[in-house]
């Protein structure tokens, strides 16, 4: 018990938000009662619908809202110490930046606000400059980049630090489907190093593929949670897929199913993804350089 | 910035039109005038720029870093409220004094440029009328005075857009628009430049022994603002007066107290902000 009370990295009990409008004194619930637990070096997705209360979440765990009511802990510390985030990194949906900056100022910035200094973070800006595929536009002004590499040097401010938690709102919003896989393998290896990731995203199949555990909020309130294979497992149905099934193969398939009191949903030929087919042309396009 | 390219071309043209001027400073009984409507000219494009540069930049910078959410990344970080405040409210400090030191400068070297022809001009007219050598080195001692004091005139001009860029970073805090930030920040401005003539009337009046409950509560509330008439030491140097050590720290000391006051109430009220 002990040992998994410090494996929590993120202990939400109870969280409840409510805005206050000044002037008719009139209150929204943004979230009620809402309680999860992340432990160390688990991905967690959060997700529902807009005005659902994902963002209020996280904000508060970030120690930017005071709780109504009900407590965020990051790493045991109180959500709103500056202590809890020494080892959280951050990126907003759709992130803004001093447009006057370049991308290289901008992570220096971050990186100083951290208490990084000289070599250690000009190495630490260059390797993630490499990893979000902006060394050649480093040193251009913020004020001209997209969407999606403003995205990207959102990414990597978050990262700054080395981070153990990293919190992600959106964090596809407005990048390619290139760039998207790529933020996908890079939560993965986040996963894989060991560092917990609390993301909230609309994409629910990149939710699926990344995520450990998911929450499902709606209205401000926690709907369902828990192990993404469990949640998206049907009891009822199996499938089966196979290769090299003839069409008298596949009749005789059915007939068998029928007399084990089963009966055959679908028969259809497997389909890739959307994604999937622009990834493989571009790639190829590119020479095989994903 | 573009605010603060315009209000140094601004400041660039006003010591231009300085410049032109000189040609009406030869005459010996205008001298002193010319060089004080110079300065006067001179200090009210620096109490310009200054006060203009210290509110819309101060009022602007928590609307602008919530506006383009650059606060939530900064605040995520380990970075305390009060540190960001000090970050900003610094950072607009630094800008401010560069930009007086700048326009200092310029103006020094007009200045210099404008005493050493007023003086050679002078010194001339009066050996052409027979002047004795000391009479004519009294004269030239007396228009270097004029010349004096401008490091203090624009240190105290610095002051008082210091004390109003305080000012602004704490009504920022609370205020939920930037219009209400810039007026309200020009009301304490124009509150501190007549406080000083309500205290005088206040004494006045409990002089001949006129005091009431109201009178009192204003003398109090007049303490909540800076005093910029007191602050204002650029008035002597216009006269070619000499400024003090020990007033020039007085008010250092004072322009400090409200610095400080406004920055701990800026703090207290934006430590618990939700942005």
């Amino acid at each position: 018990m002990a040992g998994e009370q410090r494996d929590k990295v993120v202990e939400i009990v109870g969280f409840e938000k409510e805005f206050r409008s000044p002037f008719l004194r009139k209150r929204v619930t943004a979230v009620a009662d809402l309680s999860l637990d992340i432990h160390r070096g688990e991905v967690y997705g959060l997700i529902g619908p807009n005005g659902s209360g994902k963002s209020t979440t996280m904000k508060a765990l970030l120690g930017l809202l005071q709780p109504s009511q009900g407590s965020c802990r990051v790493f045991g510390y109180d959500a709103s110490k500056v202590d809890a985030r020494s080892q959280v990194g951050y990126l907003p949906e759709n992130p803004y930046f001093f447009k006057h900056q370049t991308a290289r100022e901008t992570l220096l910035f971050y990186g100083k606000l951290c208490g990084m200094r000289g070599a250690t973070l000009k190495a630490r800006v260059l390797e993630l400059l490499e990893m979000v595929d902006l060394v050649e536009a480093a040193d251009r002004r913020l004020a001209g980049y997209s969407k999606g590499m403003l995205q990207r040097v959102g990414l990597a401010q978050a990262l700054i630090q080395d981070p153990q938690l990293v919190v992600l709102d959106e964090p596809t919003a407005g990048v390619d489907p290139i760039g998207s896989r790529q933020i996908r393998d890079l939560i993965l290896s986040l996963k894989q190093r060991g560092v917990t990731v609390f993301l909230c995203s609309h994409l629910l199949e990149q939710v699926q593929e990344v995520c450990d555990r998911v929450g499902v909020i709606y209205k401000g309130e926690m709907v369902v949670q828990g192990a993404v294979d469990a949640l998206c497992t049907s009891g009822e149905h199996r499938e089966l897929r196979v290769q090299g099934l003839s069409g008298a193969g596949l009749a005789e398939l059915e007939s068998w199913l029928e007399s084990q009191g089963a009966r055959l949903l679908s028969s259809d030929a497997a389909q890739k993804s959307l994604e999937e087919v622009f990834i493989d042309v571009v790639t190829e396009k590119e020479g095989g350089k994903a | 910035m573009k605010v603060f390219y315009f209000l140094v071309v601004f400041a660039a043209l006003m010591l231009a039109m300085l410049w032109v001027d000189f040609g009406s400073l030869g005459q010996v009984q205008d001298a002193e005038q010319s060089l004080r409507v110079m300065k006067g000219a001179a200090f009210f494009s620096m109490n310009v720029f200054a006060t203009v540069f210290a509110i819309a930049a101060t009022a602007l910078l928590i609307p602008k870093d919530v506006e383009d959410r650059t606060l939530y990344t900064i605040l995520s970080k380990p970075v305390t409220r009060l540190d960001y405040l000090l970050g900003r409210y610094l950072g607009v400090i630094l800008m401010l004094g560069l930009g007086l030191l700048l326009m200092g400068m310029v103006f020094s070297m007009t200045m210099w440029h404008a005493l050493e022809g007023v003086m050679a001009e002078q010194v001339a007219v009066m050996q052409q009328m027979g002047f004795s050598q000391e009479l004519m080195d009294a004269r030239v001692a007396q228009l270097r005075e004029q010349g004096m004091g401008v490091p203090v005139g624009v240190y105290s001009v610095f002051l008082k857009a210091a004390v109003l860029a305080a000012v602004a970073l704490c009504i920022s805090t609370f205020s939920t628009s930037t219009l209400f930030t810039l007026v309200a920040t020009v009301v304490v401005m124009l509150v501190g430049l007549l406080v000083d003539e309500a205290r005088s009337v206040m004494l006045e009046y409990a002089a001949a022994g006129r005091e009431s409950g109201v009178l009192s509560l204003a003398h109090w509330v007049a303490y909540m603002f800076p005093d910029f008439k007191l602050m204002s030491l650029e008035d002597a140097t216009i006269h070619g007066k000499d400024v003090p050590v020990g007033l020039a720290l007085r008010v250092t000391w004072v322009a400090l107290l409200h610095v400080a006051l406004s920055v701990v109430l800026s703090w207290f009220i934006f430590r618990k902000k939700e942005v």
